[in-house]
């Protein structure tokens, strides 16, 4: 399946993703830019798990896994805003605050032919939309590595 | 869903194509994949059109006192107190919004009008990248895609995220190619840095005055390079092996940014990054989000005028009033008749008449960009009960359009002297000091709630505070509590809160550059005690997500 990928050699951390995200759903945005610690800040987005929690957690069968796309999937209409999806999911990237009495969960842009909002509006390139297999190309640091003053090494 | 229109953002001077599509209810972003600025990619800014057409706070009707006018009342009111008060006692005033063609009108008007009191009330310091030093040439695209030596001053990469993928595109293309920061914060632009040089706050100017005299000393010549280095909290080996690196051979540009409440001679940290650029012999851009140019007469004069009650009648035109530009309301209360325009309601309420006016999103327009001029086309249709700028221009006169002043270009030897008056000046003294911060426009209905203050560690711990416990910051003009937010990026004895909302930009009191008298946000000193609010943990803090 294509999944979104971050290359975080060249995210600026701009919120850019977040926005357009939250530009589209009118206030709340799937995808947050937000502290892995104190130093790192990067976009945290559905992973679209192969055995999903959020959907095995759902007790209305809301979230399901397409098995054409791979993309786990949520139907706004039938959620009652339990909240079950969000404490279940182990990377925290279902917001707890509901929108509308919903939770909120990227469906990669399903609906959109030119697919993730947020990965065609990243200023830098840093978010990608790619098949599976070409997951070895996006690997970060492959080209020479420099410290940097966060100690990180960059491509 | 129609087809998507498609414009020039004007967000900012990046110059980016893009475009909103309509599905009959409510506007989405579009974006082109062919623009050849930005691919289709766009900021946070530039991704909250949609945001801006559709939000339910936008101004429909006009409103006289807080309460609801009508277009007939609000004409009336104006050609009548046009026609009460004397030439001199008019004065104009443009910010944030306004379009060049817009601007070029307004000049248009005071001549007519006969009054000389026009003035650019964009008090942020990136309005002074129009102060330019003679013999630099602006930085093409091409000039970035080709750089093998950058210098970034200030955080760049938060300024014009669109401009930045070629900066590191350049970066990455050869392991040879070097790119130098000099910041008073360690941004995430520091993180992509070879070298980064992290000054005192407002000490930028400095900083890069010693770094031009350590690349060129036949050109500047004075410059006390022990003395500013010192100044600047950094050494002389960092700032000679950063020179090594921007040398004149090497083809590369300078890049500057300035950030509200972290400069304190806006002018002079425009002309010293031009100044690097000129003895590097490389091109130069000041990347900031309006291009207003500087009218006639000086905002800071305007502003005594309408304080010391010579002011009767004020016409402000910007699109946010008063949102951008709140601090100023004690002054424009001393005008007898305030006439504003604004695309939302303003908040807090205005006394006077404001006007709502078509967002610039909804008319076609002229304007600038770092890469040349654009023309824009509008997004959407304007909203019902809105006016377009040019209709409300007419009721005070027919004002065509006439050229903006030019600033003259400075010469070396004015910034070699504005340098040695900034390094005599005593730095702001104080046990903390309060500094600002750009964040991510366009989030939550229109801004972060900017309720965190970023401090590091041991200052925190200085503080008796940890993450998520709350700090009272009292400034000469207000106080507000905000929850702690650990970064070692911060430097000591400093703590740094956005600069969107009015509750933080209250803190920050308006100051006088003293290089040119001109009113600016600066860093503020302040005192700060932890509050006896408990932390919230993460965990339970709907706002922050881990
Ligand atoms: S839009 Fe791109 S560069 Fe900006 S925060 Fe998201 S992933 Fe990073
Ligand atoms: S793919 Fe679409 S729904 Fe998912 S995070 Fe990106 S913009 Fe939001
Ligand atoms: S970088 Fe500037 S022009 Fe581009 S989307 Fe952002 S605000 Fe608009």
């Amino acid at each position: 399946m294509k999944r979104i990928v971050l290359r975080p050699d060249y995210c600026i951390g701009c919120r850019s993703c977040e926005a357009a995200c939250r530009s589209r759903f009118k206030g709340e945005a799937r995808i947050r830019h937000g502290e892995v610690t104190t130093d790192a800040l990067l976009p945290q987005g559905c992973r679209h798990c192969e055995d999903p929690l959020c959907a095995a957690a759902c007790p209305f069968q809301v979230i399901v896994k397409d098995p054409d796309t791979g993309v786990v999937r949520k139907s706004d209409f039938h959620c009652v805003g339990c909240r079950s999806c969000a404490l279940a999911c182990p990377f925290g990237v279902i917001p707890p605050l509901l929108m509308r009495h919903m939770s909120q969960k990227c469906t990669l842009c399903s609906d959109r032919p030119e697919g993730p909002r947020c990965v065609q509006t990243c200023p830098t390139g840093a978010l990608q939309f790619t098949e599976d297999d070409r997951m070895p190309e996006k690997k970060a640091g492959v080209g020479f590595a420099v410290r940097s003053v966060h100690g990180r090494r960059v491509q | 869903m129609t087809q998507p229109t498609r414009t020039t953002c004007p967000f900012c001077l990046n110059g980016c194509t893009s475009g909103v599509e309509f599905n009959g209810v409510v506007h989405q972003m579009h974006y082109f994949a062919d623009a050849e600025v930005n691919k289709g990619r766009l900021c946070p800014r530039g991704n909250s059109a949609n945001i801006v057409i559709d939000h339910r706070e936008r101004l429909c009707r006009p409103l006289l006192d807080g309460r609801d006018s009508t277009w007939a009342e609000a004409e009336a009111l104006v050609r009548a107190w046009r026609s009460e008060v004397k030439p001199e006692e008019i004065a104009i005033v443009y910010s944030r919004g306004r379009a060049a063609d817009e601007v070029r009108r307004l000049h248009g008007l005071a001549e007519e009008l006969g009054t000389p009191n026009l003035a650019c009330g964009h008090i942020e310091p990136e309005n002074w990248f129009n102060a330019r030093l003679e013999g630099v040439r602006d930085a093409t695209l091409a000039d970035i895609e080709a750089a093998k030596s950058m210098l970034l001053v200030g955080d760049v990469f938060n300024t014009s995220p669109v401009a930045s993928w070629r900066m590191l595109d350049a970066r990455y293309s050869d392991r040879k190619n070097r790119v130098i920061v000099v910041d008073s914060v360690k941004t995430r632009q520091a993180g992509f840095a070879h070298f980064f040089l992290q000054v005192r706050p407002g000490t930028e100017p400095l900083a890069l005055m010693a770094l031009a005299a350590l690349i060129d000393p036949g050109a500047a010549h004075g410059v006390d390079v022990d003395r500013y280095t010192e100044l600047a909290g950094v050494k002389r080996q960092q700032l000679e092996a950063a020179a090594d690196m921007l040398g004149p051979a090497v083809p590369g540009f300078v890049a500057s940014a300035m950030h509200t409440g972290r400069v304190v001679h806006p002018s002079l940290h425009s002309l010293a990054s031009q100044f690097v650029a000129k003895v590097a012999a490389k091109p130069f851009t000041g990347f900031r989000e309006t291009g207003l140019p500087f009218g006639p007469t000086r905002f800071a004069d305007l502003r005594r005028a309408m304080a010391e009650g010579r002011i009767k009648l004020l016409f402000w035109t910007g699109g946010l009033f008063p949102f951008s530009y709140a601090e100023l309301l004690p002054e424009t209360a001393k005008v007898e008749h305030l006439i504003a325009t604004s695309i939302f309601s303003p908040d807090p309420p205005v006394r006077g008449l404001v006007l709502p006016m078509t967002a610039e999103l909804e008319r076609a327009s002229v304007g600038r960009s770092y890469w040349g001029e654009v023309e824009r086309s509008p997004l959407a249709a304007p909203l019902s009960g809105t006016r377009q700028f040019g209709q409300m221009v007419e009721w005070f006169g027919r004002a065509a359009e006439k050229p903006e002043t030019v600033v003259k270009p400075s010469g070396v030897d004015d910034v070699l002297a504005m340098a040695a008056r900034a390094a005599g000046i005593p730095p702001a003294t104080g046990e903390w000091l309060l500094i600002g911060e750009k964040k991510a426009i366009g989030l939550r209905g229109f801004h972060d709630p900017e309720d965190e203050v970023s401090v590091n560690r041991a200052d925190a711990a200085r503080l008796g505070a940890s993450a998520h416990s709350y700090l009272m910051i009292k400034s000469p003009t207000a106080e507000r509590e905000f929850r702690v937010h650990l970064a070692d990026a911060v430097p000591t004895g400093v703590l740094m809160i956005g600069t969107n909302v009015h509750a933080n930009r209250c803190l920050f009191p308006l100051a006088a550059d003293e290089l040119t008298g001109e009113v600016t946000v600066a860093p503020a000193p302040v005192s700060v005690e932890k509050t006896a609010r408990a932390p919230v943990a993460a965990s339970e803090n709907l706002t922050v997500w881990v």
